[in-house]
């Protein structure tokens, strides 16, 4: 028997980007071996055992010959288990098991040593890269096989066993084609499944209720705020005593949100698609609700780890990271927050990988006002010694309050308001509001929401007439505010017109902003002067 | 009584029974303030309050004396008067065996039992040794100095009981003698309404040309402070320690904006003093000694503001009480004040009321239908929310539910009034404020010339 060499595309997941690596396998004679290199990690190392096993007791022969793997581009990292299945077909097809049919296929699936193939994290991106390759057919897990559907243009064939996955080689029958461009998102939308209200992820735990605008009375200020924030993907800071509502309008926050748009939907299907355990079954079509605790750890926030996994705000891509007393994570996990709120993506590097992780989150933040919670209420007293409710203010640094929006201070709710007579409004009223907001920000900045828009295109969607100018020029002058005050008050402007469909900033959409500032008053606390 | 100790509040750092305000009221009446200032000079020549041929070798003894660790202004008094004169205390302090001579002079002259501890007389015989010890760091830190026996001296200073034999400044020294003075006093611990009513009456005295003197704490001092710096008032802070060692520190760039602002920065204690619990209570009576009037805006249970408030009283100056809700902690010292001092306390009822008591303003009737109220050219929905703010109703909440009108509506509204000086925010309530702040349709007040430039205790 003749030496042969062969080749078979797969991919490997770095954060939540597919790697389109070329495995080739040699079967050459000389001392029995088996031989992986390319870099591979451990769980990749171990792949010989699997692939081994999975051979031999699925009825095919492991050759006792001098059996070398080489994964290209030889210099790239590579982890994981999703290399399993090509290397065991690129061993079949190397031993002459095994002949291809015509045209390529891309490979995906970890093997089991009773030779069933088992799905890995993350097979959208992966098929999402081998279809940017060119590639046009893909042999996955069964179990992933809708998953990899939702990857427009390819065709998919799902596989139980590795005999299964034989199969599907020898028949294989597409011709490499010339490159698709990446997927034009309005065609996913017939290919994928229909639209499904299932939530991403786990990002609610399923004890949470959704709650309706209607059942939460007062907090007018904090409602609107919270309308303005997801309307704009605004960052916002709630302040207030434990008591006053903060949490229960947080859960209101999955009801007020429009579902994703194709392309959207798509971004956060990846990002789930990676991260999950469990198979992704259709396109992500509401958008995450994120809530870490505040213990969470930084590799935990931003991504990271032995497998470079995204973390909380990139989970929350698309959708909204709500962080409850925000003071009380982590100094580093708040200073990590400022890259994705000023960019909408993070970069996470360690030695030889580097990865950016999309996180364009909506962030909405509450905090008690001192560690005790009465400061600034109406009806009880502080406890802290003094200058103790500024330094708690404090823990959340200068650039990470800078780049807060809106600012709403919450009490408890009186009982007059309780039992008052204006009825509220329901989240469905609130989220069509939402939703033309949003509908005219894309018309008019594409993916850019007015939160983060800065410089000269701020100044080009703002445009005023003269009046409500020198409008916005009093208030940023009476505010005392800096530049990026000053930007701030304009960009909820924005957002407040939006809401009202009006095309230009007025008067009162200025005058309702400027409620929103940040608290100089309170950091000025110890009579600077 | 109220946060002063049966020894009052120099028992803790002098061991003399000096007696204060609490031990006082029930004995010695009123007029005795002006024996005990002469008493504390006992100056041989005290009709001028100055001394002749006080040379600058004796204001460093002065200095010296004064700054040695257990003499207090009883001791330095009773020294002065047993030796003539502090050099002579110190050149006496030197000599060998001379401690037992320095407890003696410091017995009363009805024989009262000697306030000079023998520890302290050691202390004074180093101080007599080595006086640049004590000189070397009041000539560093670049301090004022003016004695008692000095013309700077403030007059209404002199006028208390135990006066500090010298005073150390940073700033402007006629800003102590300044024709109008009130001392603004409180927690340190304020609620936003507190503090914001200290700012208001620092403003509204501040306006009217009087020196708003206080403690320079964080809370109500720093901002009965600092609403006079905004003014470009004079403003005096009394520290508790030395100019060095500034308490609390965080108000280091309120200090030097009071310096800059033609103000002062005053101690009895020389620079290097570091502040303790028992220095506080002890300058006190200086902020009140130094003030016409005192007004205590939020002060709890055992608040020092009270220790200041009795002094007032004490001193025989005018003292004034912000009032608030029986079940609110942070005035409960203030309301159990004002039950136990009787008529004396005053209640501020308001700031044109309380400006009337100080004798500011006097007020004229005027016709209600010319105020006007609320003024000015509002809109109808500013207009709404404007007289249910005066009303009372505080929060957006509220303001929506009175008004019905939708909460963006009235979040801008609110944002008008602001501008226009008649809504106040903090922590996302409202209160009224400027014009719509005097809801009861007040006579108008017009402000009392002073006449002459004086303060009213210079003699």
């Amino acid at each position: 028997m003749l030496p042969v060499l062969a080749s078979v595309l797969s991919a490997t997941l770095l954060g939540i980007t597919g790697r389109v690596v070329r495995v080739e396998v040699d079967v050459a004679p000389g001392l029995p071996g088996f031989t992986i290199v390319g870099l591979p990690d451990a769980a990749l190392s171990e792949a010989r055992e699997r692939v081994r096993g999975a051979l031999r007791n699925a009825g095919f022969h492991h050759p006792p010959r001098r059996i070398t793997v080489n994964l290209a581009p030889a210099e790239v990292r590579k982890a994981g288990a999703s290399l399993d299945l090509a290397i065991a077909l690129g061993i079949l097809l190397g031993s002459e098991q095994l002949r291809a049919g015509p045209g390529r296929a891309g490979v995906i699936g970890e093997l089991g040593l009773g030779g069933e193939v088992r799905r890995v994290p993350g097979v959208l991106p992966m098929c999402l890269a081998l279809a940017a390759c060119g590639v046009r057919r893909v042999i996955v897990p069964a179990d992933a096989a809708r998953e990899a559907d939702l990857a427009p243009g390819l065709e998919v064939v799902g596989v139980g066993t590795v005999a299964e996955a034989a199969e599907a080689v020898r028949a294989a029958r597409s011709r490499r084609t010339r490159p698709v461009p990446l997927p034009r998102m309005d065609a996913l939308a017939d290919t994928g499944p229909s639209v499904t209200t299932t939530i991403a992820g786990q990002p609610l735990s399923p004890d949470v209720r959704v709650v309706d605008l209607a059942d939460v009375r007062g907090q007018a200020v904090a409602r609107r705020a919270l309308e303005i924030a997801l309307a704009g993907s605004h960052a916002m800071l709630l302040v207030g005593p434990p008591g006053a509502g903060k949490t229960l309008l947080a859960r209101a926050i999955p009801g007020l949100l429009p579902d994703l748009d194709d392309r959207a939907a798509l971004a956060a299907t990846v990002v789930a698609s990676a991260a999950s355990e469990e198979p992704v079954e259709a396109l992500v079509r509401r958008p995450p609700v994120r809530t870490p605790h505040h213990t969470t750890s930084y590799a935990g926030m931003v991504g990271g780890g032995p497998r470079l996994s995204p973390g909380e705000v990139s989970l929350a891509d698309q959708g909204v990271l709500v962080c409850d007393e925000l003071p009380e994570f982590d100094r580093d996990v708040l200073e990590a927050l400022r890259q994705p709120l000023e960019d909408g993506s993070v970069s996470v590097v360690r030695v030889g990988r580097a990865a950016t992780f999309p996180a364009r989150f909506t962030f909405i933040a509450a905090m008690n006002p001192c560690p005790c919670g009465q400061f600034g209420s109406a009806d009880r007293a502080c406890s802290c010694p003094p200058g103790v409710p500024d330094r708690y203010l404090r823990r959340i640094s200068g650039p990470l309050r800078d780049r807060i929006d809106l600012w709403v201070s919450v009490d408890r709710v009186p009982p007059a308001v309780l039992l008052g007579r204006t009825p509220p409004e329901a989240s469905s009223v609130v989220a069509a509001r939402i939703a033309l907001a949003r509908r005219l920000q894309r018309q008019r900045t594409g993916e850019t929401p007015n939160g983060r828009i800065a410089g000269r295109q701020l100044r080009r969607v703002c445009r005023m007439e003269p009046a409500t100018l020198a409008r916005a020029v009093l208030l940023a002058e009476r505010e005392g505010l800096s530049g990026r005050g000053t930007d701030r008050l304009l960009r909820v402007a924005r957002t407040i017109a939006d809401l009202q469909g009006c095309a230009q900033v007025e008067r009162a959409h200025l005058d309702e902003a400027a409620r929103f500032r940040a608290p100089v008053d309170r950091s000025a606390r110890r009579e600077a002067v | 009584m109220l946060g002063v100790g049966p020894r009052g509040p120099l028992g803790r750092s002098d061991p003399e029974p000096v007696g204060g305000p609490a031990a006082r009221r029930a004995g010695s009446p009123r007029d005795a303030t002006q024996d005990v200032a002469t008493r504390a000079l006992a100056i041989p020549d005290a009709g001028t309050r100055t001394l002749r041929g006080f040379a600058a070798a004796e204001r460093e003894a002065w200095v010296v004396l004064a700054g040695t660790e257990g003499v207090g202004p009883v001791t330095f008094s009773r020294l002065l008067a047993a030796y003539g004169s502090a050099q002579a205390v110190l050149a006496a302090a030197s000599s060998r065996g001379a401690t037992a001579d320095l407890v003696a002079a410091s017995r009363g002259q009805d024989g009262s039992s000697p306030t000079l501890a023998p520890a302290a007389a050691r202390a004074l015989a180093v101080s007599a040794a080595a006086p640049e010890l004590l000189l070397e760091p009041v000539r560093r830190s670049g301090v004022l100095v003016i004695a008692l026996a000095e013309e700077g001296y403030p007059a209404r200073l002199r006028a208390i009981e135990l006066p500090p034999p010298v005073i150390f400044l940073h700033g402007a020294p006629d800003s102590l003698g300044r024709a109008r003075s009130v001392a603004i006093v409180g927690t340190r611990r304020p609620t936003a309404q507190g503090r914001a009513m200290a700012g208001r009456i620092g403003e509204a005295v501040a306006g009217l040309g009087a020196t708003v003197v206080s403690g320079l704490a964080l809370g109500i001092d720093g901002s009965a402070h600092a609403a006079a710096v905004r003014l470009g008032t004079p403003t005096v802070a009394v520290i508790g320690g030395g100019h060095d060692r500034l308490y609390p520190a965080g108000h280091r760039s309120l200090a030097r904006a009071i310096v800059d602002g033609g103000g002062a920065v005053l101690s009895e204690f020389p620079p290097d003093t570091q502040p303790t619990r028992g220095t506080f209570p002890r300058r006190n009576r200086i902020i009140s000694g130094l003030a016409d009037a005192t007004v205590v805006v939020e002060a709890g249970a055992r608040s020092g503001a009270l220790t200041t408030a009795a002094w007032a009283l004490e001193q025989g100056r005018s003292l004034h009480l912000v009032p608030g809700r029986p079940d609110d902690p942070t005035v409960a010292g203030c309301l159990a004040f004002l039950r136990e001092a009787g008529p004396d306390a005053r209640i501020v009822a308001g700031i044109p009321e309380l400006l009337e008591d100080l004798g500011y303003l006097r007020s004229v009737a005027l016709d209600p239908r010319q105020a006007g109220w609320p003024s000015g050219d509002l809109a109808p929905v500013e207009r709404e929310v404007a007289i249910h703010l005066a009303a009372g109703r505080g929060s957006v909440d509220e303001l929506v539910d009175a008004t019905g009108a939708a909460p963006a509506t009235v979040l801008g509204a609110l944002t008008s009034l602001e501008i226009r000086g008649l809504a106040l925010e903090t922590f996302g309530r409202y209160r009224p404020a400027g014009s719509l702040a005097a809801s009861g349709r007040p006579p108008v007040r017009i402000p009392v010339v002073h006449r002459g430039s004086r303060a009213p205790h210079a003699a």
